[in-house]
């Protein structure tokens, strides 16, 4: 009963907020104008309120879902597309068909930055699953160091090319180009969150194991990355059109299971509910701080998420042999083998 | 050296609590007890590498909080087991350092031939320059002994140096700490895990229980079915070899 | 034996010294017309100054890289991985926030480092030895909280800069941190003389510091104060580090990059000499590379893009060989 509570009250805070935002930004907009039938009001309404709403909307419910899924499958608290290089990824992705097919479509790039993206996920997880680490922390590490490299890359190729002031608007996500006709990318998230609901179970299984989903009659490789490729593939999406936003998918599966334990099916709607919300918070906050101009929400994310991630790790550090318990009791997934933190006090 | 109330919490938890005994000198003293029983923590006490809470530790007169570290330096050596040497860095090397307390980096002939000495005690000739790690841990804990030995020191304080050694790398390890006492005149303080390394090698056990010192005297006082049964808590039986109690457990 | 590691160590360093000699005359050399002296002269009045910021900065890097190592006792980290150049960035651009672009300390580079200096100390030492005592020195921990720190300041830089003028962030952003393409030359005379000064008053702490990488217990048995030289060092790091950033910006692998080739080379525990090639390592690596940038790409990609993916893929390298976890 409580645990139906919580998803009410979340739903409820996202409405308010929804509806608010609606209203705030350059030219006022106000709810009596507009059910008087203001017409310019009605256009600005269409053209850009909502679709940023919508865009906002998807962007935190893909993000912190597809942390979920990436989290579970690889049975890691700190895998997620900014630590998992999905995001820098996807950024190389759209840099080399810019390179390529200089004329693409919004359509074309997202085709580069899906595969791209894909591509990048399965090699890191399939990487993190090789070697085994003695501490869970080492795979964000590992994964923030390997999106580094391809970042590089990606300035490399940028620089070389002329391209900086192009690829710009990706490296750092904001709202402020979303209108119609631009942004209806984001729209796939919502199929590919269906489809994570639905496997929910199945990347639950897949997360404990090679050997305990074998048992369970459970294709181990197939879901791993179909579970990959459904979370590569909603990041992608994202970056298409918004640019990259860090941290979303790392901390907001982070609190809410803080709340609700490691259930995905339980879990996914919180989440859902609990990411849209927080980009919401942040891009209003973008949009108030320095009007009439506005900060990109990966600004805001930066700051807010950088924090709690950092809060969330000391939090992990001290309770860390409760938070990894799971981990010693079955083998294989792409899970590190933990407990060497504590320095255990002998006598 | 006598210690006297000493106590210690950490969060909250005491770990050391009034404990006092004294140490007596040109003898060795096994310091033993359950895992948690403040041991080591005592040994860090006495060694000032841990800040105690309350009591008093006096070396030679003086509490070695007074003591100038550069000169207790000369007097007291400890080795813990928390040797990690990121650095590339030989045995000779190592042993060197032994002799910072009395020359800091620049080294006197004096000085080399005390090193040459605790290198020969060690019979670390052949191994002298290769680096430490890419030693085995038995080679690597007497080169940090022979270190120790250069220092110089009366004192002499080792915690658990038998820890991951096999039995041979382990007695040998006990047996040059019974020649550190009766060859070079050391007063040397052991915690140990192996109770019967401590009753064949050491001359008195200091043994803790939860902080406090459950029995304190000769090896024969507290080689006792009786005690130990008491202290670790499981049965206990005594036997006598070569005319020294050796306990068996089960 | 050891002495002859010491002799080959010197000769190595020798070696070393006349490689960084050829690459600072084929910087300052390389494409020159002797014949007009005018053109000579200007090339030499352009290129002689940042041939002296690259020298002072491989130094300050290289150093404090070493000795950084050597104080957490880890191979693997570097002040700048832990975020301590985005600091230094961030403070510069508060300074010039909150005392307004226009004011004197603003205007004035020498006068505004040193308030940057100033604060860069007091945050560093607050904000590291935080994290240190948080995560118990656990390295991984220290590694993962400096990477996320490192966003963490640079979003709040670039938050202020947008703050400061949303129009045109871009420039403001180019002129407010300095960068191989925009190295600051003003504060050359300021920086070497806070070099000096670091290195004097710490010269009986780095004499320290073979001791202190037997790790505290060892040290304090051999009679060092551990805490108070550790202490001393790593405010002497920040330093070199704020005059690094202040000069050529933020370069985050660059330190791991030198200071691991030069243990690697040299194999010794001996820092006067791994600090030495450490910078002689370094001053190679920039200036060799700002020539290649300068004649080969003709300034197309800054030498830092090259830092960045080299020194990523090492780091990946030394992580997962597990070299000085």
């Amino acid at each position: 009963m409580k645990e139906r509570s919580m998803t009410a009250i979340l739903a409820v805070i996202l409405l308010i907020l929804a509806f608010l935002s609606l209203f705030v930004g350059v030219i006022n907009l106000d709810p009596a104008s507009l059910l008087a039938g203001d017409m310019e009001q009605w256009g600005v309404f269409l053209v850009s309120r909502l679709p940023r709403l919508l865009a906002i909307l998807c962007t935190g419910v893909g993000m912190s879902v597809a942390g979920l899924i990436m989290q579970q499958l690889c049975m890691n608290k700190f895998v997620s597309p900014t630590t998992g290089a999905t995001i820098s990824s996807a950024q190389l992705g759209i840099l080399l068909a810019l390179l390529f097919m200089p004329e693409s479509t919004l359509w074309g790039r997202a085709v580069f930055a899906f595969a791209a993206a894909i591509l990048g996920t399965w090699i890191f997880v399939w990487f993190i699953q090789r070697v085994q680490f003695k501490d869970v922390v080492m795979v964000p590490l590992v994964g923030i160091m390997f999106g580094n490299v391809i970042g590089g890359v990606t300035n490399y190729l940028a620089y070389k090319y002329e391209m900086t002031q192009a690829l710009s608007s990706w490296l750092v996500g904001h709202f402020s180009l979303v209108l119609r006709g631009r942004y209806e990318i984001v729209y796939l998230v919502v199929p590919l969150v269906i489809l994570a609901f639905v496997f929910a179970n199945h990347f639950n299984i897949v997360g404990m194991g090679k050997d305990f989903s074998r048992n369970l009659g459970v294709p181990y490789l197939l879901v791993l990355f179909l579970g990959l490729t459904i979370a590569a593939m909603i990041t992608a999406s994202v970056v298409v059109v918004v640019g990259s936003i860090s941290y979303i998918g790392l901390i907001v599966p982070n609190i809410v299971s803080m709340f609700k334990g490691d259930r995905i099916r339980g879990a996914l709607i919180d989440t859902a509910l609990f990411g849209a919300i927080f980009v919401l918070v942040c891009d209003m906050t973008g949009r108030i701080m320095i009007a009439p101009y506005e900060l990109p929400i990966e600004l805001i994310v930066g700051i807010v998420g950088s924090l709690l991630f950092i809060g969330l790790l000391f939090y992990r550090l001290k309770h860390g042999r409760k938070a990894v318990r799971l981990k010693n009791l079955w083998d294989g997934g792409c899970r590190a083998s933990a407990g060497s933190v504590d320095g255990g006090e002998s006598s | 050296m006598r210690i006297k109330e000493l106590t210690k919490k950490y969060d909250g938890k005491t770990v050391v609590d009034g404990v006092t005994f004294e140490i007596p000198k040109g003898k060795v003293l096994s310091l033993i007890g359950p895992n948690g029983a403040g041991k080591s923590t005592v040994m860090g006490i006495i060694s000032r590498l841990i800040a105690r809470d309350s009591g008093q530790v006096s070396f030679a007169g003086t509490d070695i909080k007074k003591w100038k570290s550069r000169d207790l330096s000369r007097r007291l050596a400890i080795l813990t087991q928390s040797n990690h040497v990121q650095m590339k860095l030989t045995v000779r090397e190592l042993v060197s350092f032994g002799r910072f307390p009395y020359s800091g980096s620049r080294r006197t002939k004096e000085d080399e031939e005390i090193i040459d000495k605790a290198v020969a005690y060690m019979e670390l000739q052949d191994i002298q320059d290769q680096f430490i790690d890419e030693l085995s841990g038995g080679q690597r804990q007497r080169a940090y002994i022979a270190m120790v030995i250069a220092q110089d020191t009366e004192y002499i304080l080792l915690d658990e140096p038998t820890n991951n050694l096999d039995i041979y790398h382990a007695t040998n390890m006990m047996k040059i700490v019974r020649r550190l006492c009766d060859e070079l005149g050391k007063t040397v303080i052991l915690v140990l895990h192996e109770i019967n390394y401590a009753a064949f090698y050491s001359d008195y056990i200091c043994a803790f229980v939860d902080g406090k010192i459950a029995k304190f005297g000769t090896v024969k006082e507290v080689m006792t079915k009786e005690t130990l049964s008491a202290i670790y808590k499981v049965d206990f039986e005594i036997l006598e070899i070569s005319g020294k109690p050796l306990s068996i457990y089960y | 034996m050891n002495v002859k590691a010491y002799q080959a160590n010197i000769r190595k360093l020798g070696i070393m010294l006349i490689l960084v000699l050829l690459a600072a005359a084929a910087y300052m050399f390389a494409e020159v017309d002797f014949g007009n002296e005018k053109l000579f002269r200007y090339a030499m009045k352009i290129r002689t100054p940042k041939l002296i910021v690259m020298l002072i900065t491989a130094f300050a890097i290289g150093g404090a890289s070493i000795v950084f190592q050597s104080v957490i006792n880890n191979r693997i980290v570097t002040p700048c991985l832990l975020g301590m150049n985005s600091l230094y960035t961030l403070i510069h651009t508060a300074v010039v926030f909150f005392l307004g672009a226009g004011s004197m300390a603003a205007s004035n580079a020498n006068l505004s480092f040193a308030i940057d200096l100033v604060l860069m100390g007091a945050a560093a030492t607050v904000i590291y030895s935080y994290l240190f005592r948080k995560t118990n020195h656990s390295v991984l921990y220290v590694l993962l909280v400096g990477t996320v720190l490192t966003s963490f300041f640079s979003s709040i830089q670039t938050t202020l800069t947008r703050v400061m003028d949303p129009n045109e962030y871009d420039s403001l952003l180019n002129s407010l941190v300095a960068s191989f393409s925009n190295i600051n030359t003003e504060i050359i005379v300021l920086s070497l003389a806070v070099l000096a000064a670091v290195i004097f008053i710490l010269r009986k702490d780095l004499a320290l510091l073979d001791v202190l990488t037997l790790g505290k217990d060892q040290a304090t048995n051999l009679g060092v104060d551990y805490d108070r030289s550790i202490r001393r060092l790593l405010l002497g790091v920040t330093l070199c580090i704020a005059v690094a950033t202040a000069m050529v910006g933020p370069i985050s692998f660059l330190g791991l990059i030198i200071a691991n080739l030069s243990r690697q080379l040299l194999k010794t525990y001996r820092h006067h000499l791994l600090i030495l090639g450490s910078a002689f390592f370094g001053m190679i690596v920039l200036v060799g590379g700002q020539l290649i940038v300068e004649h080969v790409f003709v300034y197309a990609v800054p030498v830092s893009v090259f830092i960045t993916v080299g020194g990523g893929i090492y780091f990946l390298y030394l992580l997962l060989s597990n070299k000085g976890i």
